[in-house]
């Protein structure tokens, strides 16, 4: 059953391949040149010092051996002063890679966020809130470890074993072709391991991602899972995720122990050639023992940074699958008119929505619907629950797009209008008002950040709504909680309400904005409304019937189809679905 | 499993370094006999790879006195120990991320179940994101220090007795210089551990709160495009990763300074007894073979000296996860589900004066009142009148401050939780579904999931209907938030799962806002007809709504009132009627 749902996302974000998403940061990261440099250098130089040292410390053995205290004492100095080297240069470099890991990281969090802002919602309704966070914040955390420490390490390691085997050469082709030997051997080992160990770390990505989307939705969900005693079920669940997550890691770590033991057996063999291999050299007269001493330590250092780089081979899978799946966040398409809505957003005449259907997945929500709504018009959209009321403001929004027709803005279609443009014209009031954390002004501020203070309390009394919230301790400076918790449903559409108020929009869209407000303090805002609305254009849903006096037009809607439309009075005559819920609200008691 | 003791915490503070060790090994306490053969095998496998240097050091000896075939003997010994050591290793290195996976296993377990028990309060205070990153990111950071705790703190310090010892055999005056270096590298390791606390605890709660706000901008995303407000959400998320990135940078700087400070310590010490072993053996003209393995040992313990200066990174970093992770697993706002006796609960609801306090505002005062079993309720009343406090109050999602709550004259607190709401189902303003699908969804609550069962209740919600119009019926996956239903048809699902457990009590706080008036009215006649002993309370401001009830409530400036069928329409529109 989770895994169902992994490859569905898996199969709805596509992923990159491991190989092309590190050239793909590799490339990010080389565009920070002066970092890039800095890290390079400091680097090179932690190399240089580290492949010079058993140089020195030879010369100084060789030294001891010929009994020359000077050589001695000049070598044994070089070889702390490559070590002080070795201190500012691996300093630098603790720093550089530190800043370009973390730079990276940052901006593929950043981009990531952004492109977040333009997907299409729909998207929301495929990705569960806490996978997608696991791919930005844990998935994104795995670079940090592979960026600052693994990655330095095998340049500097290259490095290394560049420098060592030229030394090597150098001194003694014949020992060092000997030294060699093992390293095809090591090569054909750790390759034939890849697709196994990718394979692996996909399998503890997915599995951290699914235990972050369980927790995820169960925190939100904690009222239900307290009304209906479930905490014994939904801990039973969690285990089973909490489980496979530590299957996934020890069948990943099984590998990787695995191959760090067969290494350092492989790196024995290497040392045990070069010894023997030595002597029949020494034999022969072709080295002496201070260079043999040199090559002991070499095919040592020489195989460290090799171990490391089992390490970093790990690391290396399990970043890669991480950054694929951020890269997968960050290349989804936005919402088609996002790019290329080129046109201005010139709100003069009207909107309308010409032969529009539209369909969430098989069955159509909405079949046909023509609608035109002239500037400074207040129409009300009526109708049962599941009727396609949201649906039409969705669209309107521009959430969704048409499956057929199209919607129009002075005649342009909308999908062709530049959307930040278009939604400046709009003030939203959704059906569920979404809280962020904070205060209530904050809150209120959020949809126009450039208001007051002073003016958000001019609107809440103006449309008496100050009283809504005063109860709450610091009036509105009360923190409110995460998405509101500390209120209640008619306070969060009050704040709302406010919310939408204090753009001052051309367009108002209404979706049920007092279900839960009293009715006394419902017809205070009414009151206030019809003075606000004056020149604005409003798109009203609702079901109570005390707000559509505030309209001119009402537009019935039956399971998707428009089945009536006019003014208030001639449909409450005409006997029909509106008359008839019109009725059930205020007419006789329908209760036995 | 219960949170750490005071007394582990007090010894912690003393200890530092090995505080959140302290704090793993609670998680632990199955597999300590792995433990003790993962530091059995590290401690075998350190000094196995010790005897190479001592061997490479015989072998030149033995080139230098031209023993040839000694040369090849020391070879083969190498090959042996190094292999002992590799298998040893595999030991150690798996056995350690056993440890590490069951401990972050066992706190994640506990992590979780102290979550699904907190009071409500504590989800007020905390925000989901931020409780993510807590039972996520800040577990694997002390996972992370207890993996390389296992794996290479004990080799480490190990390695350092060993090294110390096999000097002291070599030569004396060796042990002697190595000696010196030991208390100046654990100086430089209190103080660079000191450096950088704070900066991991600013860490931590930066990373919680980006998991924070990227929880409320993919949650509140129509409202953020609604407004588009894209640019300001940017700029907030831009500021908490520009100070994460900031505080890294911090303690990048410091590990760059004291972490590369250690092995220079070493290799100090190292130029020391090479320049005294040196200058002796030409002055005894002895073997270099000694020399040479002396300061061979310090090129081995080079490496995983500076290992410790990052493990007291990693100690830091999983000490500011620790007491995040702490919050979660105090136990002081946890609930008891099944503490007490199990005392069924059914008959006559009364609230006898019943007060209740948030913040120093009184919100309920003195609350009597009655309702028989198998009324149906109507409580209405002005917005923020207190009335879903009032109806939280009876499954004890708060308790009250004063006055009694009885169930068929058996305090609700007298009974255990679980039983309590087994016997009252409330069906919030906020509706949350579940991801899964439609039937999963009503069979939520219940024990029952029959079909039978499930079709019956969304009969009754009166939302049959709807669901077997989608082609899949009840096997239609609705999204994590119920993404694809409407307002109206979510809430119905939910009273659907609430119905399919039969409560003694249900409570339908505002449940039925988003559905028109018509449905309402006959979900309501469904519910009376079919769940005929079931009292129902339902808050409403619909004059329909009251008008369908037995009995009719109003709640205003906390003091509840019994309105009479004449004064509905005054009541619904709230005027004054003094």
């Amino acid at each position: 059953m989770p895994n169902e749902y992994e490859e569905q996302e898996e199969k709805y974000i596509p992923m990159q391949r491991g190989s092309k998403a590190f050239r793909r940061l590799l490339g990010d990261i080389f565009s920070m040149k002066r970092e890039s440099a800095r890290l390079i250098i400091a680097v090179l130089s932690t190399a240089i010092a580290a492949t010079l040292y058993p140089l020195s410390l030879a010369f100084a053995i060789n030294g001891v051996i010929s009994g020359n205290f000077d050589t001695l004492y000049t070598y044994a100095g070089i070889f702390f002063l490559l070590y002080v080297v070795q201190f500012f240069s691996n300093r630098e470099r603790t720093v550089s890679s530190t800043v370009l890991a973390q730079s990276v990281i940052r901006s593929l969090r950043e981009k990531a966020f952004e492109n977040l802002q333009y997907v299409p919602v729909t998207f929301f309704g495929k990705v569960k809130t806490g996978y997608l966070i696991s791919r930005i914040t844990n998935d994104g955390e795995t670079l940090s470890e592979f960026l600052t420490f693994q990655l330095p390490q095998v340049v500097s390691g290259i490095a290394t074993v560049i420098v060592s085997i030229s030394i090597m050469f150098y001194y003694d082709f014949n020992l060092t072709l000997y030294a060699l030997i093992v390293i095809p051997v090591l090569m054909g080992f750790t390759f034939s391991l890849q697709g196994k160990v990718r394979r692996n770390y996909l399998r503890t990505r997915r599995a951290i991602a699914a235990i972050t989307g369980n927790l995820s939705e169960n925190i939100n969900a904690i009222r239900t899972i307290k009304s209906f005693n479930v905490e014994k079920r939904m801990e039973e669940r969690f285990d089973d995720l909490n489980k496979t997550n530590f299957m996934a890691n020890m069948k990943a770590s099984l590998l990787a122990s695995l191959y760090g033991s067969t290494i350092r057996i492989i790196e024995a063999v290497g040392i045990a050639i070069v010894l023997i291999a030595g002597a029949f050299q020494l034999k022969a007269g072709l080295a002496s023992v201070g260079i043999l001493v040199a090559f002991v330590v070499y095919v040592q250092e020489f195989f460290e940074p090799v171990v490391q780089l089992s390490q970093l081979y790990n690391s290396y899978q399990s970043s890669m699958v991480g950054v694929a799946r951020i890269y997968g966040i960050i290349d989804f398409p936005r919402q088609s008119s996002w790019e290329n809505a080129t046109q201005h957003a010139d709100f003069r005449n009207g909107i309308e929505l010409r032969d529009v259907s539209f369909s969430y997945g098989e069955d159509e929500a909405l079949r046909n619907i023509n609608v035109r709504i002239r500037k400074g018009e207040k129409i009300g959209i009526v109708g049962h629950t599941g009727a396609g009321k949201t649906t039409m403001s969705n669209l309107i929004m521009k959430f969704y797009s048409p499956t057929e027709g199209e919607i129009l803005l002075d005649g342009k279609n909308i999908n062709e209008v530049n959307t930040g443009e278009y939604r400046r014209l709009i003030a939203p009031v959704l059906q569920e008002p979404f809280m962020f954390k904070g205060s209530v002004y904050d809150n209120i501020l959020f949809s126009n950040p450039d208001a007051t203070k002073e003016q958000i309390d001019e609107l809440a009394k103006r449309f008496s709504l100050g009283e809504i919230f005063s109860h709450l301790p610091q009036g509105l400076m009360t923190n409110i909680g995460e998405m509101g918790r500390n209120l209640s449903e008619g306070q969060r559409q009050a704040i709302s309400i406010l919310r939408a108020f204090v753009r001052n929009p051309e367009i108002l869209i209404m979706d049920e904005p007092t279900s839960q407000i009293d009715p006394y303090s419902e017809k205070l805002i009414i009151e206030s409304l019809s003075d606000f609305l004056k020149d604005k254009t409003l798109i009203l849903i609702t079901h109570r019937f005390s707000m559509v006096t505030l309209v001119d037009k009402i537009i019935v809607l039956n399971e998707g189809n428009i089945v009536e439309q006019g003014g208030f009075k001639d449909l409450l005559d005409s006997d029909g679905v509106f008359s008839h819920l019109y009725s059930i609200q205020y007419g006789e008691s329908n209760g036995n | 499993m219960s949170g750490p003791s005071g007394e582990s915490r007090e010894l912690g503070k003393r200890l530092g370094v090995f505080q959140p060790l302290l704090f793993g090994l609670q998680y632990l306490r199955d597999r300590k006999w792995i433990l003790a053969i993962v530091i059995v095998s590290s401690v075998i496998a350190t000094l196995f790879r010790l005897l190479v240097p001592i061997f490479i050091g015989d072998a030149v000896t033995s080139i230098q006195k031209v023993q040839y075939a000694r040369v090849e003997y020391y070879s083969i010994l190498i090959f042996i120990v190094s292999s002992v050591s590799g298998g040893v290793q595999f030991i150690v290195n798996y056995g350690s991320q056993y440890i590490s996976q069951s401990y972050a296993y066992n706190l994640r377990k506990d992590v979780f179940s102290h979550l699904v028990r907190k009071k409500f309060s504590f989800f007020e205070e905390q925000t989901s994101g931020d409780l993510l990153s807590r039972s996520t990111m800040d577990i694997e950071a002390s996972r992370n220090f207890i993996l390389n705790t296992a794996s290479q703190l004990i080799p480490t310090l190990f390695l350092i007795v060993f090294a110390f010892a096999l000097l002291l055999s070599i030569n004396p005056y060796f042990a002697g210089i190595f000696i010196i270096a030991v208390p100046v590298l654990i100086f430089i390791g209190i103080i660079f551990q000191r450096k950088q606390r704070t900066h991991w605890r600013r860490i931590r709660t930066y990373y919680g709160q980006m998991n924070e706000q990227l929880q409320e901008n993919i949650v509140g995303n129509r409202v953020v495009r609604g407004f588009s407000a894209e640019e300001q959400e940017k700029a907030k998320f831009s500021g908490t990763t520009g100070s994460y990135y900031d505080e890294y940078i911090t303690v990048a700087k410091l590990r760059g300074k004291y972490n590369n400070l250690m092995p220079l310590v070493v290799s100090a010490a190292a130029t020391g007894i090479l320049l005294y072993g040196g200058y002796s053996d030409i002055i005894s003209a002895s073997v270099v073979g000694p020399l040479v393995a002396a300061v061979n040992i310090f090129s081995l313990i080079s490496f995983p000296v500076s290992f410790l200066g990052r493990l007291i990174v990693f100690s830091e970093n999983a000490r500011a996860g620790i007491s995040r992770i702490r919050t979660v697993l105090e136990t002081d706002k946890d609930e008891t589900l099944e503490h007490g006796n199990p005392v069924r609960l059914a008959g006559d609801l009364r609230f006898e004066n019943v007060s209740f306090r948030r913040d120093e505002t009184e919100i309920l005062k003195n609350i009597s009142f009655e309702i028989k079993t198998g009324e149906f309720v109507g409580l209405t009343g002005r917005t923020a009148a207190g009335k879903s406090t009032l109806i939280n109050l009876i499954p004890r999602f708060y308790d009250s401050d004063s006055g009694r709550i009885t169930i068929g004259g058996v305090d609700v607190k007298n009974t255990t939780l679980a039983m309590l709401r087994k016997s009252v189902a409330l069906v919030p303003q906020e509706i949350n579904l579940i991801s899964g699908t439609i039937r999963e969804n009503i069979s939520f609550g219940s024990s029952d999931d029959q079909m039978d069962a499930i079709k019956w209740a969304a009969k009754i919600a009166r939302i049959s209907d709807f669901i077997e119009s989608l082609p899949d019926s009840y096997e239609t996956m609705v999204g994590e938030r119920g993404i694809t239903l409407s307002g109206g048809q979510r809430q119905r699902v939910a009273i659907a799962r609430a119905i399919i457990t039969k409560p003694g009590i249900l409570i339908l706080d505002d449940a039925t806002s988003s559905v028109d008036p018509e449905t309402e009215l006959e979900i309501f006649r469904e519910i009376r007809k079919n769940l005929s002993g079931t009292t129902v309370i339902t808050v409403t401001h619909r004059e329909s709504a009251l008008r369908f009830s037995d009995r009719v409530f109003s709640l205003n400036s906390g003091i509840l009132q019994e309105e009479d069928e004449s004064q509905f329409s005054e009541v619904v529109r709230g005027e004054d009627r003094s």
